[in-house]
């Protein structure tokens, strides 16, 4: 619709999640009519993440390095694994301050309507660090939705022949919702009434 | 339950409409085309935002505006509400009840009832299984709104399921399947629970309303696809008889997108014999029941639209069926011809070209 550098930008925009042809628009003319300086700092922000953050080896989390800060941290108890689909959900329940273990991130949830398979997220990792680090417990916090239900079934089918014991955080969380809805009290709770499965 | 008074701005072919809406039977009147389906389906839309004869906002919209809207009072046992809705041609509706923005369908639906009878109901008689399927969600809905997401969580496990199936091209069954399964089950037997709860509630008030209307019998049946007790351990046994068919098929055969609602008159299946006026007849009948279902789930009837309800039913039914709508809230009925107004209707509206006259009671 428009030529060069403008319309480069719109679509660079319009690839992010969430962003429509519209808002990469809106975006891309209030980023151009903005003072210089103001552009400047989003685009070396961006660039810093890029380079300076990793996801953790372990985890999967988001790290400055190597290994998040989390799986850096000894006090922390390695026998109590938390599932979680991305990083924000780790971050949600971290906020809570409810786990005293560590966190395993799969990267998403099973959807085949999005191409999603097991294979898309880190199971297998999962499964090596339970036999590695001798965990007692996996606490399955995907989120309360359809998705979110099917990769704690799957998952847990994989975990029991190792005898583990897993847990599904749910009861008290908004079905059909997101975790990074949930306030730190229904956490809390839905980590006190946790089930097993 | 009333509607007080509605009001169309930019809806189809209403510019600027507003009318109060008596309590009782209301008959419109109007040559097709003039309006009449339009402000009706604009009642329904309002009590559940959905329209009763189209699945997209876009042919609300009056040609040339950006947006419809459509607004109105109803009072039910629980007080008044004043719902707003401005209905954009294309992206998600702006909802208001009582002037404060609602996210969700089922904070209006909770508050406003409404059941909707049109001509497009013949094919719930004489349709495919799937119409009558969306019927009985219609229904669902109608009793108990907040269960509509046992529906759309159905729906979308199924369709996973179904992806899964035709995108896997290695041998034996796909990784993920046993979770699809348990979530198939989980969600099917509540689907299937609560369109057992509603077929029960309303057939014996639809066959009564056609038993009175025909003189002989209908006999109205949910037929599940997955029958059983306890439930679950029955449909966990028919997914694992039908898994090899699903692989080889690529798609899921069993559970509640294969039910149907059996209809028979005079015991014979209604759909192949019925004629058109018994057909017609059992149409209106069914929603007449669902009418009545709603009546007794709430304490109170719903407000009932009927869209050219006698076109297809023969004088003496006609005046039958008028007979029975009395006393029973608030009733919108409309008819193409002068010659079919009722004699008992409270008021009588004259739809033409968009525009609302009312003409008094006949
Ligand atoms: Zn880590």
């Amino acid at each position: 619709m428009y030529e060069g550098p403008i319309q480069d930008l719109i679509d660079e925009l319009s690839r992010l999640p969430g962003i429509g042809p519209k808002s990469a628009q809106r975006l891309a003319f209030y980023l151009v009519k903005a003072p210089p300086d103001e552009a400047k700092r989003l685009a070396e922000a961006i660039v810093t993440a890029k380079e300076r953050i990793f996801f953790c080896r372990e985890c999967g989390n988001v790290a400055e390095g190597d290994l998040c800060r989390i799986c850096r941290d000894e006090s922390r108890d390695r026998t109590v694994l938390c599932v979680v689909e991305e990083p924000k959900d780790a971050a949600t329940i971290e906020r809570a301050a409810v786990i005293k273990g560590r966190y395993h991130v799969l990267g998403g949830a099973i959807s085949p309507l999005d191409g999603v398979g097991p294979e898309d997220l880190r199971v297998q990792e999962l499964l090596d660090r339970v036999e590695r680090d001798g965990v007692t417990e996996v606490i399955l916090a995907t989120n309360p939705n359809l998705e979110g239900n099917a990769t704690a079934l799957y998952v847990a089918a994989l975990l029991k022949p190792s005898g583990v014991r897993v847990t599904r955080l749910a009861s008290g969380l908004p079905v059909g919702g997101d975790l990074e809805y949930a306030d730190e009290v229904t956490l809390s709770q839905a980590l006190e009434g946790r089930r097993e499965m | 339950m009333q509607l007080r008074w509605i009001e169309l701005r930019d809806f189809r072919n209403h510019g600027d409409t507003r009318v109060v809406v008596p309590d009782g039977l209301v008959v419109a009147v109007g040559p097709n085309g003039a309006g009449k389906t339009n402000l009706m389906e604009a009642m329904f839309f309002l009590c559940s935002l959905t329209s009763p004869r189209v699945s997209d906002n876009k042919p609300l919209v009056r040609e040339g505006a950006a947006a419809g809207y459509v607004r109105g009072e109803v009072e039910s046992l629980q007080g008044k509400v004043l719902i707003e809705v401005e209905i954009p041609g294309a992206g998600a509706n702006r909802v208001q009840v009582n002037r404060s923005p609602v996210r969700r369908k089922r904070d209006v639906r909770r508050q406003a009832r409404a059941v909707y009878f049109g001509p497009d109901d013949l094919d719930v008689v004489r349709g495919e299984p799937g119409q009558r399927r969306r019927f009985l969600d219609e229904a669902l809905v109608a009793l108990w709104p907040l269960k509509e997401s046992l529906i759309t969580a159905y729906d979308r496990t199924v369709r996973q399921r179904n992806r899964l199936l035709k995108d896997w091209e290695g041998k034996g069954a796909p990784a993920g399947l046993e979770a699809w399964d348990a979530e198939l089950v989980e969600n099917g037997c509540a689907l299937t629970r609560a369109r057992a709860e509603a077929a029960t509630r309303l057939a014996p008030y639809a066959e009564e309303e056609f038993l009175h209307l025909v003189g002989y019998g209908l006999a109205c049946k949910y037929l599940a696809s997955v029958e059983g007790e306890p439930l679950e351990e029955a449909f966990r046994e028919r997914l694992i008889a039908r898994r090899e068919d699903d692989l080889i098929r690529r798609t899921t055969l069993v559970g509640p997108h294969r039910d149907d609602l059996g209809l028979a008159v005079r015991e014979m299946g209604a759909r192949a014999f019925a004629s058109h006026g018994e057909g017609w007849a059992a149409a209106l009948c069914l929603r007449l029941g669902l009418a009545a279902a709603v009546a007794e789930e709430l304490g109170e009837p719903p407000i009932v639209l009927l869209d050219d309800p006698f076109s297809a039913l023969d004088p003496a039914r006609q005046v039958q069926v008028a007979e029975r709508l009395a006393g029973r809230g608030q009733v919108v009925v409309s008819v193409a011809d002068e010659s079919h107004v009722p004699k008992n209707a409270d008021e009588i509206w004259e739809v033409a070209a968009g525009a609302v006259t009312i003409q008094g009671a006949s």
